[in-house]
């Protein structure tokens, strides 16, 4: 079967302040560690490592408004585009990601047709 | 594509580092700012890296994202006039992490003022030892909860003691040599001490966390003792103590983690290239004629590192170091240790006759040390019923289950002679008379 490109978007649950600790530097080594195993397995998945998503706006027929971002329950956080067989495959590139271990992350795996 | 790798514990020693640094250049008032922004900079770097790729010189990278953090929460401040002032031609001058300040040596130094600055006499050393968990080691709050067995409230609360007496009066440590950092030296000497039993002494059965501590302690107690400051013999002993305590650390546990007698472990699985080092720092340390703690007690390591059986153990040397260590740095528990290698070397009632009229504190003679003690002596004098009241209070009183066993198989009899139930267990309370 010919290899396919997946969007892969990672969603998060807005920051609430005063919540939870920052993580510590020794965690963020294990963060760090897991990050590249996890890169180095998925090595040949990997076509974007894409990238994180900061403000932006909204372009309709009537102009550009700031984004829903601010109501949202979830931000989305960042992308990365895989390519894989199937969607199954996709989907186990993304669940093994770091992405999802935070709780309340999340990522949405879609395929991207060409024709 | 391989990834290439950061240095081991990058961000944690990193952290150290550049608080370190960076509270030398805006001053130790700062510390807190100083903090969030060395935080801010690793999350940004693990950010960045994981997607990127490392840059060439991860050290210079997160520097600049840090210094640079660090500057514009300072010029938002209302004194920010006065302190661009003060530090303008070092602080603002140096965006860019230039060779002149990745010289190991200011690094080095930066590290060591900041180690002097946390051994203040007016902080306590619980909040001494504390602090340089979390300003030197990078630590975080739950993680030193977890090595030093207490709860994340009192973390805070040791911390803070240190931080509002930092903050209030800070103080002005120029140039790392002169008298002022000399009268600190045996104040950071005690704190990396303490820092090393911490890990080495702890009757916790996690290895690896308690290897961490000791592993810190000798990093830190390294870098004292390369520096102009730190070449006096008791820093060198001390780091000699540590290389040979450690040596045999491997050997100290059995495969499930729990505790070995001194005569059960496997010898061979000593470190002898450690041992090494540690017997050329204490040849080092042997100079001038201050004789401190920390010579005794790595005396006392040495004798053990260097014999091949626990029956060819030098146990008149032992004996000695004992006996000025009890001159030195006087304490029950160096009395008990006395006793014990005296029975080892002289026999059971020798080692009873040491003990003979001594009253114990009630710490002690509630402890299941002392019981362990006496209950082994008069067991191997013959004393039946004695030893076995001692046993049964011995038992009881055990603090963990690793040390329960360990007391059944020496006490029980299984073993023949022992000399470990002081050796890792007795030596627990040495840092009872320190914190």
């Amino acid at each position: 079967m010919p290899k396919q490109n997946y969007l892969c978007i990672q969603r998060s649950q807005p920051k609430q302040p005063g919540k939870g600790q920052a993580p510590s530097p020794a965690q963020m080594e294990e963060m760090y560690a897991k990050f590249n195993a996890w890169k180095e397995k998925f090595q040949e998945n990997i076509v974007d490592m894409g990238g994180k998503l900061g403000a932006g706006k909204i372009v309709t027929a009537e102009g550009a408004t700031d984004g829903p971002f601010v109501e949202a329950k979830e931000v989305i956080g960042g992308y990365m585009i895989v390519s894989a067989e199937s969607l199954e495959e996709a989907v186990e590139v993304a669940r093994k990601s770091p992405g999802v271990w935070m709780p309340g992350s999340s990522v949405e795996v879609r395929v991207i047709s060409t024709p | 594509m391989t990834t290439p790798k950061l240095v081991e514990h990058f961000f944690r020693h990193e952290y150290g580092r550049l608080v370190a640094m960076l509270s030398r250049r805006v001053g130790v008032q700062h510390l807190e700012a100083v903090e969030d922004a060395v935080q801010s900079a690793l999350m940004k770097a693990l950010e960045a890296w994981t997607m990127s790729g490392l840059p060439d010189n991860p050290s210079a990278w997160v520097f600049r994202v840090a210094h640079n953090d660090l500057m514009g929460e300072l010029r938002q401040r209302t004194n920010r006039g006065r302190i661009l002032e003060q530090y303008a031609h070092e602080a603002i001058d140096t965006p860019e992490y230039g060779a002149e300040c990745l010289m190991a040596g200011e690094v080095r130094d930066d590290l060591l003022r900041m180690l002097f600055v946390c051994c203040d006499k007016a902080i306590p050393v619980e909040s001494q030892l504390v602090f340089a968990l979390k300003t030197l080691c990078g630590f975080g709050i739950r993680e030193i909860a977890l090595r030093l067995f207490t709860s994340e409230a009192n973390v805070y609360k040791r911390l803070g003691r240190a931080r509002s007496r930092l903050r209030k009066h800070p103080p002005r440590l120029g140039e790392l040599t002169g008298e002022q950092h000399s009268s600190r030296l045996p104040a950071v000497n005690k704190i990396l001490y303490v820092l090393f039993t911490e890990g080495y002494l702890s009757s916790h059965a996690e290895m690896a966390i308690r290897r961490e501590l000791c592993d810190e302690a000798i990093r830190l107690a390294a870098i004292l003792a390369e520096h102009p400051l730190g070449q006096v013999p008791e820093t060198q002993a001390l780091l000699a103590l540590m290389h040979l305590h450690v040596a045999r650390m491997t050997a100290r546990q059995d495969a499930s983690g729990g505790l070995l007698l001194l005569e059960e472990q496997d010898r061979t699985l000593w470190d002898r290239q450690r041992i090494q080092v540690g017997l050329e720092w204490l040849a080092r340390s042997a100079q001038g004629d201050g004789f401190s703690r920390y010579h005794a007690e790595a005396g006392i390591a040495a004798e053990h590192c260097l014999a091949p059986s626990l029956q060819e153990t030098r146990w008149e040397r032992v004996v000695d170091c004992y006996a000025l260590l009890e001159r030195v740095a006087p304490s029950p528990i160096h009395k008990l240790n006395r006793a014990v290698a005296v029975a080892e070397w002289q026999g059971p009632a020798a080692g009873l006759a040491v003990l003979e009229g001594f009253e114990p504190p009630t710490w002690l003679a509630g402890s299941y040390l002392w019981a362990a003690v006496l209950a082994d002596l008069h067991r191997r004098c013959g004393n039946g019923h004695r030893a076995k009241r001692y046993q049964d209070a011995a038992l009881k009183s055990a603090p963990t289950q690793a040390q329960q066993e360990l007391l059944q198989r020496r006490l029980g009899g299984l073993a023949r002679t022992q000399h470990d139930v002081s050796k890792t267990q007795v030596r627990k309370y040495h840092k009872g008379d320190l914190t």
